[in-house]
């Protein structure tokens, strides 16, 4: 087994134009929490708020390209959101191992993204498979 | 605990696992007898059990049952 229980990892994320546009063109969610500045300031934000999801976006890609294997799949993902991310925020993404079943080739996960004041933007937990 | 006490509490597992109320779990309950009871369920299903049973699997063990009866031998035999 490649991995153990406690096993940590770090990376870091910024959420760029690129990101932001690029997941609006995709999705095509326009919501003006996330694309009108009036509004967001309105609802008692310091501007848009960046989409939730593009942070599962990073989920992905930690899972999918940041692991000593890509003999990956995710199972199961939840994540909770606690504050609000904005454009060009760094956020700081930790994620520990908290459950191996070697029965079933599966590893449970739990993570947080941390923004530059040390607060807490998300959190949750993944289970993913590990291919033979 | 008692073999009845394991069932029903495996039941409560697989009710929420496979997200049905109606599901009702036997001893000789299989696979092939649940609709929803697919592969990666399967695992879903087997994480779910250790982890409320704070016991551990080999790959063997799970390949060597051919129903609930039998996944509850394995559990007992564990101390449960």
């Amino acid at each position: 087994m490649i991995f153990e229980l406690g096993q940590k990892f770090e990376e870091s994320f910024i959420i760029s134009d690129e990101i932001y546009n690029g997941f609006i063109h995709t999705f095509n969610d326009k919501n003006p929490l996330h694309t009108n500045q009036q509004f967001a300031l309105d609802k008692g934000f310091k501007g848009v708020v960046m989409h939730g999801n593009i942070l599962n976006g990073f989920v992905s890609y930690f899972i999918g390209e940041c692991l000593p294997t890509k003999n990956v799949i995710i199972h199961s993902q939840e994540i909770q959101f606690k504050n609000a991310v904005y454009l060009n925020d760094e956020l700081q993404f930790k994620s520990e191992i908290i459950g191996i079943y070697e029965s079933v080739n599966a590893i449970e996960f739990k993570f947080d993204f941390k923004n530059k004041e040390g607060k807490t933007v998300a959190k949750g937990k993944i289970q993913i498979g590990l291919f033979k | 605990m008692d073999r009845i006490e394991i069932l029903k509490q495996i039941n409560a597992i697989f009710i929420d696992v496979l997200d049905n109320e109606d599901v009702v779990i036997e001893e000789t309950t299989q696979a092939t007898d649940v609709d929803e009871w697919d592969s990666l369920t399967h695992i879903q299903l087997v994480v779910a059990i250790e982890k409320h049973f704070k016991i551990r699997f080999t790959s063997k063990e799970i390949q060597s049952w051919n129903n609930v009866g039998e996944m509850l031998n394995c559990i007992q035999e564990k101390g449960i």
